[in-house]
């Protein structure tokens, strides 16, 4: 029982890194079907990978938050993350702007609004304040129910 | 007998009347209901948002002298199947680029709703003799606007497959220089559903 359960592990591992693969640059992300098969992404071995990572529980995880003022004087946040689910994740995110004492600033633009991540991708989005009293930002994210 | 008949009678009233659908409030904040195949105000705050965000974002509209620029509101024409006051959506967005403080809004001369038409009859009161023409505007006090905001709201129908419908909405606006006709900003944000073709898009 212990041998199948280690070998079991072994086959996780071997395909969970094999799917893991890089492109020659970072910044091109060559997906599953377009790229060449390999041991740990191929026909048989993808639904496998897919269902193990849905197992586990991959999702989307933010990487880096930039902060700035535009030419407009206006805060710019820009979010960076990367999608460690096999499948897309829609999410949404909401922003509220905060003055110089913490208070939320009031808008029309405090939405939830909608984002993308595609599967083993990185990801980004901008957002941009509408007034220049905003000094600070609080963002909060929520499954997108309105997207399949 | 009559007892329990009157028990089933009662049961069954209780049972119907639980059935009913109750009417709540939406959390319009954090409202994650499903999508409708029909423009939800959902869908509205979303392209205003997308919309007033790239406009103000720009820098577009953003004087180099701290002045602010003058903007009336044109037109924004419905092209869809659905009742849309156009107003409203615009309200929103006019709201919000007021609140920027890099242009303000003219009621003097637009489209629709923008133009408050008492600031001409405010006019008419020149020699009347029962105002103080003090508090009269004068001649030339009015501004004329710099930019104007216009745009469309368009639907595109499309059969998916047999039982399945796409419908795209299109929000287009532009900002254009009165003076020059150049347009300094424009932008498009589409909304797409997909739903049952029993469900009708208007």
């Amino acid at each position: 029982m212990k041998t199948l359960l280690l070998i079991a592990c072994m086959i996780a591992s071997v395909v969970l890194i094999g799917c893991n693969e890089q492109s020659s640059d970072s910044r091109v992300v060559v997906q599953d079907k377009v790229k060449s098969d390999n041991l740990g992404g191929n026909a048989v071995t993808r639904p496998i990978v897919a269902a193990i990572s849905a197992v586990v529980g991959h999702g989307v995880e933010v990487k880096d938050v930039t902060v700035k003022r535009n030419d407009a004087d206006l805060l710019e946040v820009n979010v960076k993350g990367y999608n460690k689910a096999y499948s897309t994740k829609q999410f949404e995110y909401f922003m509220e702007w905060l003055d110089k004492d913490g208070a939320v600033i009031e808008s029309i633009t405090n939405k939830w609004m909608p984002v993308s991540a595609v599967a083993r991708s990185n990801f980004s989005f901008k957002t941009v304040a509408t007034t220049p009293e905003a000094v600070d930002f609080r963002m909060n994210t929520r499954k997108n129910r309105k997207v399949k | 007998m009559k007892t329990i008949l009157s028990l089933i009678l009662l049961s069954i009233l209780f049972a119907l009347t639980g059935c009913v659908q109750e009417t709540r409030n939406i959390d319009m904040v954090n409202d994650d209901a499903k999508a409708v195949l029909g423009l939800d105000y959902r869908d509205f705050d979303q392209a205003a948002t997308e919309m007033v965000r790239s406009m103000i974002g720009s820098g577009r509209l953003r004087k180099n002298d701290g002045s602010r620029y003058v903007m009336a509101s044109g037109r924004v024409i419905n092209d869809t199947m659905q009742r849309i006051d156009t107003d409203q959506l615009m309200a929103k967005i006019e709201e919000e680029l007021l609140n920027s403080g890099q242009v303000v809004m003219t009621s003097a001369v637009g489209s629709g709703d923008a133009v408050d038409q008492l600031v001409h009859d405010n006019r008419d009161l020149r020699d009347n003799e029962e105002f103080d023409q003090s508090s009269v505007a004068a001649k030339g006090t009015l501004l004329a606007p710099d930019l104007s905001v216009s745009g469309k709201i368009l639907q595109r129908n499309i059969n998916y497959d047999k039982k399945t419908q796409q419908v795209e909405y299109y929000f287009q606006l532009k900002v254009t220089d009165m003076k020059s006709g150049l347009r300094f900003w424009q932008k498009e944000t589409i909304i797409g559903k997909r739903g049952s073709k029993k469900s009708v898009a208007w």
